[in-house]
């Protein structure tokens, strides 16, 4: 499936092209001639077709390069950056203005000055999301909790060392004096996510989260029985 | 007030390789994406993310830096979805392709200099075993049959610039040669592969 065009007619380039090419795709072309090669690339469809060519021959070599589930809050930096720009909500704030214009009253004109403050974008109007990194003292587990308050959600990634065979890692939520509550046990590796229970979604602001080391499966009885890898503080965000 | 409780095992998110049964669904995501469709986008971060996060982390060795870079790549897979080709590479091989084009354009860019010897000397120790690598794809075979046709060294410079971004620089001193006589290795290297390759 990854690609046949190398079995059809290769266009006549010149092998010190198919060269550079290769070179541009390893990406081993100093800065100023990647970008140089980068333009040519534009007008010479051949060239660009032969780039192509060498990214699907190289692709399998990715194939080495083992998957790592990026940090819970890499997915809502994109989400932001895509959806929730800045721009839509003075987009927004505009089109309320606008409204109000259209009702011709000099009351209406007269909350526009208010009204263009509140139009403005607003830190307050995003949803308090709360982050936890936690890394162990040997910096060989570290695990990310991202928690969303308005929908409860928690997305947690798991990165580095897995606990022994047999051993499962177990995240707990401490708030106060309360006892640990498990959130329940981690996978040893890559993203997950877990609703937080209602009568629980009140106690994670400012909590500490931590993951001990447990039996397979989780602590027996719900109470941590495990040295604790890591631990860290949820923030605001 | 008793709060321990337990809220059971968690399902993990296997972030294995994308097999071939998946192409289809990757391309049906991906002409989704290009119609807006922000579920779609959002099933596809869950499934490719981590595979382009870390093809992002081997090349720019800094967790900060990559998470921009990932950021980079789906604010782009957004974008340009609709100019995926699906004939002429696997929906995983274009995204791979968008990643690291990113992630090379990033680390060229940095301060030169810095760190470049490091950088290298790590390299040696974040190669596949012998078992990592009898498990590659099907599809990969044919690189891998022409690579081996290259004297070892040349073999492993290729390598190395894909996998971990290494430059000229560093591959010069890898392999302890002068950097023009490293790039005309390099070069004559992609040429017999190409040669190997749509032979």
């Amino acid at each position: 499936m990854i690609d046949d065009t190398s079995r059809q007619d290769p266009p006549e380039l010149d092998p010190r092209d198919i060269a550079t090419a290769g070179e541009y795709v390893l990406g081993t072309l100093p800065l100023a001639e990647r970008e140089a090669f980068r333009r040519r690339l534009l007008a010479e469809p051949a060239l660009a077709a032969e780039v192509t060519r060498w990214e699907s021959h190289f692709d399998p070599i990715a194939d080495e390069v083992r998957p790592v589930g990026p940090p819970p809050t890499a997915w809502p930096k994109v989400e932001r950056r895509l959806f929730a720009a800045p721009s839509d909500r003075i987009a927004a704030g505009a089109a309320r203005l606008w409204k109000l214009l259209a009702l011709g009253s000099a009351l209406a004109a007269a909350v526009l000055v208010a009204l263009l403050w509140l139009g403005q974008p607003d830190r307050t109007e995003e949803p308090l999301l709360w982050v936890s990194d936690m890394v162990s003292a040997d910096s060989s587990v570290r695990l990310t909790a991202l928690y969303d308050e308005t929908d409860g959600d928690m997305r947690v990634s798991v990165a580095g060392t897995p606990p022994s065979p047999g051993r499962d890692f177990e995240l707990w939520l401490i708030q106060g004096d309360l006892a640990p509550i498990s959130l329940g046990v981690m996978p040893h590796e890559g993203h997950t996510q877990m609703p937080v229970p209602p009568d629980l979604q009140t106690l994670v602001a400012n909590a500490t989260l931590a993951i001990t080391d447990e039996p397979s499966g989780g602590a027996p009885g719900g109470v941590a029985t495990g040295p604790i890898v890591a631990q860290a503080e949820m923030r605001r965000i | 007030m008793r709060l321990n409780r337990r809220s059971g095992m968690l399902a993990p998110v296997q972030p294995g390789p994308v097999m071939s049964s998946d192409v289809a669904e990757l391309q049906e995501l991906l002409a989704q994406v290009a119609l807006r469709d922000r579920a779609a986008f959002q099933e596809l971060y869950r499934r490719s993310s981590p595979k382009l996060f870390a093809i992002c982390l081997r090349i720019l060795k800094d967790q900060q830096e990559a998470e921009d870079a990932l950021q980079e790549v789906f604010v782009k897979i957004w974008h340009n979805a609709d100019r995926y080709a699906a004939p002429l590479a696997s929906p995983q091989a274009w995204m791979n392709a968008v990643t690291r084009n990113l992630a090379i354009d990033m680390l060229r860019r940095r301060r030169p200099g810095g760190g470049e010897m490091d950088a290298a000397e790590r390299l040696a120790d974040d190669r596949p075993g012998p078992e990592e690598a009898a498990v590659m794809r099907s599809e990969g075979r044919r690189i891998e049959a022409c690579l081996a046709q290259l004297d070892p060294d040349r073999a492993e410079a290729v390598r190395l610039a894909y996998v971990e971004g290494a430059s000229y620089v560093e591959l010069a001193e890898r392999f302890d040669v002068p950097l023009n006589t490293m790039r005309s290795w390099l070069r004559r290297s992609l040429i017999k592969l190409r040669e190997c390759l749509t032979r």
